[in-house]
């Protein structure tokens, strides 16, 4: 095979330029990698949660009521739109383990009766479902049986409506509607303090009196049908009968953090892969705008002796293709080694049967094509100026660089070293370059900021969520509401020093067409352990009336302290009234609503009920108060602060120190390749007059000095340039981010944007001693023997 | 201070091989040379005669591969390479053939450059008007012609108040009226400065303007002339 000369020469030019394209090559491939890894990530999960859903029948609309008749299932499956529709019984029950000190949770969900449509169906990982003649078979969800060793035959003590009851494993199971298994009251998927169970209906039937009856409803839709419709029509069928209102999967919770998780990932691939991309078309831009220039002469002559523009630019093309394949190459396997870890981190989070790895030929195709697009355009803007000149302009040098007419005489009145206006001159003769540079930098400072304010932000959540707001030790909810001298009872209790009840009510807010489900929580007007913070972070008394909502809500409804909404609530009488908005509270979890609890008991005209209480413990007597809670027959769960505070801070601790760890490699490679290329360049252009400096005397620091100089200034003007984007980029993942769910406050401390800039000065600087033998190893003589 | 009869420079059996790979090339072979002060030294010979590498070695730019070259007291052919780079910066004056101004710095600022680290320098106001550029100052290199960028190189050069000015080929790239006008600037200098200089030149019309004339053949001095009389550059005919 015979290799065309210019063909030649794109190889040659490679060896010689290895390190400069190579530091190309590594910021595209960061760009391919973060492309493949957000992209294949995305279709990775929403796919396997789609095939989930699809074979496993994961229903659309849920409800839960307090006890409804069977008989008025014939009456839901009648609604238009309803595929399918299952009565359940699902009851929280407490977990008397061995391994165990503190009460746990398990959520026991009946099993459907032969012949039942078989909504949200198990997916069996070991041993066999129940016999459904068994009173005391289960199986139970997977990451509850690995946290506690259980297997199938082992057994497993719960408390259900204060009997205590042994149950005999059969089998451990899969559920599409506990993907993300979220205990109630917690913040983080805790498989040890909370699993879930299914078991024959008639266990269930028996110790909760609902023979004949269920107490959750699940309803599959007919492809197109209207969900809201369908939730409407529920909602009356079911409002006799103590029903807390349907919702859609939008705001079932499983489905909902998955929601999360997907759109967080298409913010992730909306930022990240054009930062990357624009800094690498800027790169290669910069770096072939030198070759062209050092290649004038070459490419005038080229053109003289009859090769036509097109050729020559299809040369430089080529030249920067080459760089653009490897830098996709290695992001290729970047994406694929990383996508593989974050698909591990989600086989641990998140419990799926399987996960569909999406190689999806397309993505890792548009990832290639998206590169190599970046890097040609930037090379054709750098060609472009020569190709339009006649071949005989440029075979003859280019003019000498022309510092007249750019703030010539300014600096000589700054008394500056010769050697400072030299390097200031420099940056200002190119402009585009010096900017270029300057952003490029700044890029890999804001990656990192934009990346490590998270670790403050969350302390910051922690802070007020478990420090200022819910100081409480211990929350023992009861199983229904209790007349209010209930809360004595709870005192009597060893290691109690503080108790302090509150009531929690299902309503729907309503303010003109916005509406939110949520739970209003009555607390005395002023508490110690479980307080409503105003917006700066102070604890506020709650009014004698009215309700005050959390900002997210506020948001949600779109309303302000002053204005009316319409609380409708789902329990009790179901009473509808009007309450005014008196205040705005800070909360970053969930949409809070507080009321003062006498004031919530007289708007629902209900007596003095609580809905648990709030207690702050001896530590030394623990265990006997466990002992006692787990024995209290009104006990419907515990929750116990300390220990969600130590699984939120470990599960994101793990997460976002892998995720920073990617984002510092990244940072740094954007750094690196910037700095490296930005000095070899300046060093290509300058090298003959640092060499004649060499020549006058003056020494390899002070020569190394002129152009240590410019990657100064261009690393100092990056530094807050990167802190404001950063900033920027930290605002819109914050907005991006943001849910009914939780909200992550955005915090970014002096040592976020001290950390970031740290992290990149230190990468300049390795880039700078790079560069620094190449100006050791400056020849003196060569340079006064030719001419530039 | 010294006497002019004074040795400045003073080198024996200097000799300098290059290799590369299994090439060796004998740039010199063997070159015993001496210089006194304020001396005006004329260097002919064809190219690749080893006039160049000599300069570069004298000059502290290269070293030499055997033999010895003494700059008054300092061995130059001992020292280290920070060494050599302190012996530049303190004694040493360059003109090149190609000027080698700095294109960002406009001509008062280029010799400002050197007097910044020199250790008795004169002023750069001083140094240009030594070579007759004072009016020229505050312009930028592109904007002087080759013959005015040569004399701000001499400017910058002497400006130091060097013992030695090494110029190796000052006039090759300039036509001869401003040839002339640039040997003038050093003749000049070398009269008020009274450093010893050594131009190097492929211009045999050149030698009637120094103290001295050495011409190089095949790394050797083939001949040594003293002129009794030196002629202004005004009047060779080029």
């Amino acid at each position: 095979m015979v290799i065309s000369p210019l063909r030649r020469k794109v190889l040659r030019d490679l060896r010689r330029l290895w390190a400069q394209a190579l530091a190309i090559a590594l910021v595209l491939a960061a760009g391919v990698a973060t492309l493949i890894l957000g992209n294949g990530a995305y279709a990775s999960l929403s796919e396997t949660r789609a095939r989930y859903y699809g074979e496993f029948r994961f229903a659309d609309v849920f409800a839960d009521v307090t006890r409804a008749p069977l008989a008025l299932m014939a009456e839901v499956r009648g609604i238009a739109g309803v595929l399918a529709a299952e009565g359940r019984i699902v009851k929280l029950a407490l977990l008397d383990l061995p391994d165990m000190a503190e009460p746990g949770t398990i959520l026991l969900v009946s099993l459907p009766e032969a012949g039942e449509a078989g909504l949200n169906q198990l997916y069996l990982r070991q041993g066999r479902l129940p016999d459904s003649q068994s009173a005391d078979e289960v199986v139970v969800s997977e990451g509850f049986a690995t946290a506690h060793r259980l297997r199938p035959g082992s057994s497993l003590a719960v408390v259900m409506n204060g009997q205590r009851r042994t149950l005999r494993l059969t089998g451990v199971v899969l559920s599409p509607e506990f993907i993300y298994a979220l205990g109630p009251g917690e913040l983080m998927p805790d498989p040890r303090r909370f699993g879930v169970a299914w078991l024959p209906r008639p266990g269930l039937e028996a110790a909760h009196d609902l023979e004949g009856a269920f107490s959750n409803l699940v309803l599959k839709l007919a492809p197109g049908a209207d969900a809201d419709r369908v939730i409407e029509a529920v909602d009356r069928l079911t409002a006799a009968y103590g029903g807390a209102g349907a919702i859609g999967r939008a705001d079932q919770i499983s489905h909902a953090f998955l929601d999360a998780e997907l759109r967080q990932l298409s913010a992730m691939v909306k930022i990240l892969p054009p930062v990357f991309l624009l800094v690498a078309a800027m790169l290669v831009n910069m770096t072939l705008s030198r070759l062209v220039t050092l290649e004038r002469e070459q490419i005038g002559l080229l053109k003289a002796i009859g090769y036509s523009g097109r050729a020559i630019a299809q040369h430089y093309v080529e030249f920067v293709l080459a760089v653009a394949v490897v830098g996709i190459a290695i992001g290729f396997a970047a994406g694929a080694w990383l996508g593989a870890g974050l698909a591990g981190l989600y086989a641990r989070f998140y419990a799926f049967p399987f996960l569909v790895f999406a190689r999806d030929a397309g993505v890792y195709g548009l990832a290639a094509l998206v590169t190599a697009g970046a890097a040609v355009a930037g090379a054709l803007f750098a060609v472009r100026a020569v190709l339009t000149l006649p071949p005989a302009v440029a075979m003859s040098p280019p003019a000498p660089a022309d510092y007249r007419s750019r703030m010539g005489f300014a600096l000589q009145h700054l008394a500056l070293r010769q050697t400072a206006v030299m390097t200031v001159r420099h940056l200002i003769r190119w402009p585009l370059r010096t900017a270029s540079g300057i952003f490029g930098v700044a890029m890999a400072v804001a990656v990192l900021v934009a990346s490590l304010w998270t670790f403050g932000s969350i302390e910051r959540l922690i802070d007020l969520t478990f420090f200022q707001a819910e100081r409480q030790d211990v929350t023992v909810a009861f199983a229904g509401a209790e007349p209010a001298r209930a809360v004595q009872a709870v005192r009597q209790m060893p290691g109690v020093l503080l108790a302090e009840p509150y009531r929690s009510v299902a309503a729907r807010i309503s303010h003109r067409t916005l509406s939110r489900k949520v739970s209003i929580t009555g607390r005395p007007a002023e508490t110690t352990l479980s307080r409503v913070l105003s917006p700066d972070a102070r604890p506020m008394a709650l009014p004698d009336a009215g309700l005050v909502l959390s900002e997210a809500l506020c948001d949600a409804l779109a309303v302000r302290p002053g204005d009316l909404v319409t609380v409708e609530f789902l329990e009790g009488q179901r009473r509808t009234i009007t309450l005014p908005v008196s205040g705005q509270s800070l909360g970053y979890v969930g949409l809070g609503a507080a009321m003062e609890i006498s004031a919530l008991n007289r708007a629902m005209h209900e007596g003095a009920l609580i809905s648990g209480v709030n207690l702050m413990l001896d530590k030394a007597q623990g265990p006997a108060f466990y002992a006692a809670a787990k024995a209290a027959p009104k006990t419907g769960f515990v929750i116990v602060l300390g220990r969600t505070v130590q699984r939120f801070r470990d599960t994101l601790a793990e997460n976002i120190t892998a995720m920073i760890s990617v984002y510092v490699v990244l940072a740094a490679i954007i750094a690196v390749g910037v700095i490296y290329n930005f000095a070899r360049i300046a060093l290509s252009e300058q090298g003959r007059d640092l060499a004649s400096l060499r020549v006058l005397g003056f020494t390899k620091a002070e020569v190394s000095g002129i152009l240590f100089g410019e990657l100064a200034v261009i690393v100092l003007l990056a530094q807050p340039l990167g802190w404001g984007i950063g900033h920027l980029i930290g605002l819109g993942m914050v907005t991006a981010f943001s849910s009914d769910l939780y909200r992550v406050p955005l915090v970014i401390g002096r040592e976020v944007y001290a950390m970031a800039s740290l992290v990149v000065c230190a990468a300049a600087l390795a880039s700078a001693l790079a560069v620094r033998r190449r100006i050791n190893r400056l020849d003196m003589i060569e340079v006064l023997k030719t001419r530039e | 201070m010294a006497s002019k009869d004074e040795t400045v420079f003073h080198a024996t059996g200097l000799t300098k091989v290059y290799r590369s790979g299994a090439h060796e090339v004998q740039a010199l072979r063997g070159v015993d040379f001496q210089a006194r002060k304020s001396e005006f030294i004329v260097i002919l010979g064809p190219s690749g005669s080893g006039k160049s590498t000599f300069l570069n070695i004298v000059g502290g730019l290269d070293r030499a591969s055997g033999g010895e070259v003494w700059f008054r007291d300092h061995q130059l052919t001992a020292l280290d390479d920070r060494g050599l780079t302190q012996y530049r910066r303190d004694h040493v004056g360059f003109v090149f053939q190609f000027y080698n101004l700095v294109p960002s710095l406009t001509a008062r600022e280029n010799v400002a450059l050197v007097t910044e680290i020199a250790r008795r320098p004169m002023s750069p106001d001083a140094a240009l008007a030594l070579v007759g550029l004072s009016d020229r100052r505050d312009h930028f290199p592109a904007q002087l012609s080759g013959g005015e960028q040569q004399r701000v190189a001499i400017a910058r050069a002497i400006a130091k108040n060097p013992e030695v000015l090494l110029c190796d080929e000052p006039t090759g790239a300039l036509d001869s009226a401003t040839g002339i006008k640039v040997l003038e600037a050093l003749a000049e200098v070398n009269r008020k400065v009274g450093a010893t200089t050594l131009v190097i030149t492929h211009n045999a019309a050149i030698r009637d303007i120094g103290d001295r004339v050495l011409r190089f053949a095949d790394g050797r001095i083939v001949e040594e002339t003293v002129n009794a009389t030196k002629k202004r550059p005004a009047e060779v005919s080029w």
